[in-house]
């Protein structure tokens, strides 16, 4: 059963690495607009130059 | 080590600096201060603070009163519950010099006006650093940057505190399986401290805004929302911990964790409903471009919309949004007003005509001149009215605010008793059902009723057409009983025009009549006028000079016209002027007044010498708005400077409504007085200069959009488009919003009577407490986005 000691900070440890993944995640901007990439993906080529998408 | 010493020498030195200041030696001050913050500036305070007492650069931001009267617009950063608003109004007020500082939760902005020569804005910003807030000037982008970034750290918190609270739940599961099933204390303590190990950087990182808020609240001996939280997760903290020590095995480090989990994903929800919320006038503010095509000479650039001036050139093409208010230079299109105005229809745009900015251009290019740009056009001034009106506060409001901090120290004290009482029985229980009464009080739910369903709907009403000035508007709107239609250019399209125009003397042919007419009437803005100058102007006619141009309210103009006296205007106006006038002048009056019309009568050196006629009809829909009101039961009244004969004409069309004529603005106003001393609560529909007395003193006032700059200004709804109907519309608007007001009250006396007992009875855990908490906030905002749904459901 001792393999607990490591298991568990092991565990901990890969947590950690996913809470650091999300961090990234949110600072890249991915988390600022939930709707927007869904419907951009569908407008493929600007209509003109006038609208830049919003980032 | 260097830059250590440095620190704490400047902010020794400060003080000594500023106990000099205060003995009036300013000028030493000054210059140490100077000096010193070259080295190092005061740590929790942005250097570039005083820049804002800056007049050049107040300018942005600041709109000046008249003396020194300032209003100003700040973004507070760190705003999160109605306690909050409460904190930043009470810290403001305690200040010399200020006259208003108002809280809006829903924008987390601050609206102050204060006296510049009392109190200074950079001393303002400061005080709000003191009680641990951060302001900024507002402008657009800023907001934008601002709100992403609490966003995100909500974001940052919550996602850290819900890995610790996925890896404690396993450790929980362990130790609950253990407890039945025998474990060995070896593991049990292995477990305790892994526990205790996730749970110490969720409590310090997660939970730090509650921690340092609650810490902030203490110091300032003011009572906010973060109190209980921090003592709710810091007592259970404490409690486990001890245990852990002690070797006992009642620890709750997983109900900390959780707890503050759920309260973070409760925050970040309201900030996204927020957002939601309040998206219609932001989309309003999106109308507004951010770049434009400059033409210069033949060349075209495209440059940021701030930067054009005046009088410079924009090709608009078909497909954008025109970016300043102008007027059509070359090119013919046709234009979508629709967000601004609410009218679906394009309207037709050739040279001359005038275009707002935020309208789209539908089929071609228009070269524009530049008239207004920025905070001068049309588009800017809906935005901060409808801004004003999400600012402003309701009455309801005003209470609920000074209810919090009463709240919050009932909440503590009911904690208290709880945990008396239970102790008794045993530490654990007492210790639980306390963190619960702790965790499930709301004020969150109270504060929120009124702002959200206020926002919603001034957002709603903004897409609709209808602007809301300000709360209480919406809900003094629901309890109206009588409303006084203005005649001309409300329930008429006030869109006059000449039928005929015809000299009665030989000496004068028609055309010079009209051309003396036109230019009498050059500068007014009464519809009457711009029917006879756009004629004039059809028809190729120069005005001739005025001098002494005199207007009557409600009668006419006059002024000298080549040496002699003119008087243009209604009968009332020949009469008081002692023209001379033959009795059939006046049944020719008469015969055109019962057709709707109106006679203007031209004298010179006291002689009539002609008579224009103009002719106005009913708007669409006022029939039905009407027939409306009186199904409700609601009295009417029509309004007129005009003769008794218009006004019957227009009862015969609309049916029975008492009817005013004859009157001057003044007499307008005091018809409305009457009435509204009669018990009555009155609603005012009106436009034109000559209704502004009138609109001010009706209970609730509307502006119908076409109408003149003053009576906006006086009035508490303003219509955009000419659509009478909306009038009824604006009517149900304030019904709902206020029925929703009342709903969300309840809900949130309801829950808080509900669960508060059930947690001091022990029957509730700290973590559905957590759970319920956010939910409340949560159903008062649903309930007042649903007034969309329901004002839909109307239609």
């Amino acid at each position: 059963m001792s393999v607990i000691y490591g298991l568990i900070p092991g565990m901990i440890l890969l947590g950690l690495v996913s809470v650091l993944v999300f961090f990234w995640a949110v600072r890249s901007g991915q988390y600022d607009d939930m709707e927007g990439p869904a419907h951009r993906i569908l407008d493929d080529d600007d209509m003109n130059d006038g609208d830049s998408p919003k980032s | 080590m260097d830059g250590h010493t440095h620190r704490f020498c400047c902010s020794s030195c400060l003080t000594v600096c500023q106990a000099i200041h205060e003995a009036g030696l300013a000028g030493f001050y000054e210059r140490v201060q100077r000096r010193e913050a070259e080295i190092a500036p005061p740590p929790d305070m942005p250097v570039d603070i005083d820049q804002y007492d800056l007049d050049e650069v107040q300018q942005e931001f600041v709109t000046c009163h008249g003396g020194s009267r300032r209003e100003a617009m700040l973004l507070i950063e760190g705003i999160h519950c109605a306690a909050c608003i409460w904190l930043i109004e009470n810290a403001l007020h305690a200040l010399t010099g200020i006259e208003l500082a108002e809280v809006n939760l829903a924008r987390q902005r601050l609206r102050i006006v204060w006296d510049d020569s009392r109190q200074s804005l950079s001393a303002i910003m400061r005080r709000l650093a003191a009680v641990g807030y951060a302001a900024l000037p507002y402008n657009q982008e800023m907001a934008e940057g601002q709100i992403q970034r609490y966003n995100r750290r909500v974001l940052f918190r919550m996602g850290f505190a819900a890995f610790g609270a996925l890896n404690i739940m396993w450790i929980s599961i362990a130790l609950y399986a253990g407890a039945f099933s025998g474990i060995s204390s070896e593991y049990q303590s292995f477990f305790h401290w892994v526990s205790f190990a996730i749970a110490t950087p969720v409590l310090l990182y997660s939970g730090g805004p509650f921690l340092t808020g609650a810490w902030r609240g203490i110091r300032q001996m003011k009572l906010t929302m973060d109190l209980p939280i921090a003592i709710g997760a810091l007592a259970t903290y404490g409690y486990s911990l001890w245990q852990m020590l002690h070797g006992y095995t009642q620890v709750y480090f997983d109900t900390v964790v959780v707890f503050l989990c759920v309260i973070l994903i409760g925050r970040y929800l309201e900030t996204l409903a927020r957002r939601n919320a309040t998206s219609a006038s932001l989309r309003l503010m999106e109308l507004q471009p951010r770049m434009a095509t400059r033409l210069i000479g033949q060349s075209e650039e495209r440059v940021a919309v701030r930067k054009l001036h005046v009088n410079e050139r924009v090709l608009v093409r078909a497909g954008e949004r025109i970016p300043v208010d102008g007027e059509v230079l070359d090119g013919a299109s046709h234009v979508d007003e629709s967000l601004l105005t609410g009218e679906p229809m394009p309207i037709a745009k050739q040279k001359g005509d005038e275009v707002v900015a935020g309208a789209v251009n539908m089929d071609a290019p228009l070269m524009i001149r530049v008239r207004q740009t920025g905070n001068a056009t049309t588009l800017a001034q809906i935005i901060h009215l409808v801004e004003k009106a999400q600012e402003s506060k309701a009455r309801v409001q005003r209470l609920a605010d000074r209810i919090v901090p009463w709240f919050v120290a009932v909440t503590l004290m009911l904690s208290l008793l709880t945990f008396a009482f239970w102790y008794q029985q045993d530490m654990d229980t007492a210790l639980l059902a306390a963190a619960a009464v702790l965790i499930i009080t709301c004020p969150c739910a109270l504060g929120l009723a009124t702002p959200m369903a206020i926002a919603v709907s001034s957002g709603l009403g903004a897409s609709e057409g209808v602007l809301i000035r300000n709360a209480e508007a919406l809900e003094r709107l629901s309890d109206i009983n009588h409303v006084v239609f203005d005649k001309t250019g409300t329930l008429t399209e006030g869109r006059m025009k000449v039928v005929s125009f015809r000299s009665m003397r030989d000496d004068m042919d028609d055309i010079s009549l009209l051309q003396l007419a036109a230019s009498l009437e050059r500068h007014s803005p009464h519809p009457l006028a711009r029917a006879i100058c756009e004629l004039a102007e059809s028809q190729g006619l120069t005005n001739q000079p005025v001098e002494t141009l005199e207007v009557i309210m409600g009668q006419g103009v006059g002024g000298c016209v080549g040496g002699h006296q003119v008087w243009l205007g209604n009968l009332r106006l020949m009469k008081e002027k002692r023209v001379a006038f033959i009795d059939t002048y006046e049944e020719e009056s008469r015969r055109i007044q019962q057709g709707m019309g109106i006679a203007v009568w031209l004298a010179v050196d006291g002689q009539v010498v002609g008579m224009i006629h103009l002719q106005d009809r009913l708007r669409e829909g006022a029939a039905e708005v009407v027939e409306h009101l009186r199904k409700k039961g609601i009295g009417m009244t029509l309004l007129t400077g005009d003769s008794r004969q218009a006004a019957e004409a227009i009862r015969q069309q609309l049916g029975e409504m008492a009817i005013v004529t004859d009157v001057s603005p003044a007499e307008k106003a005091e018809a409305v007085q009457q009435l509204s001393q009669q018990g009555k609560k009155v609603l005012m529909v009106g436009d034109g200069v000559n209704d502004a007395p009138a609109l001010a003193l009706a209970d609730i006032a509307i502006a119908m959009g076409s109408g003149a700059d003053l009576s906006m200004q006086s009035s508490d709804v303003v219509l955009m488009g000419s659509d009478i109907c909306k009038v009824l519309y604006a009517i149900e608007l304030g019904r709902q919003t206020l029925e929703t007001v009342r709903q969300n009250l309840q809900i949130s006396l309801l829950y808080n009577m509900l669960l508060v007992p059930a947690a001091m009875g022990a029957f509730v855990t700290p973590v559905f407490a957590a759970i319920a908490m956010p939910v409340s906030s949560l159903l008062v905002i649903g309930n007042a986005i649903l007034i969309r749904q329901r004002m839909r459901r109307r239609d």
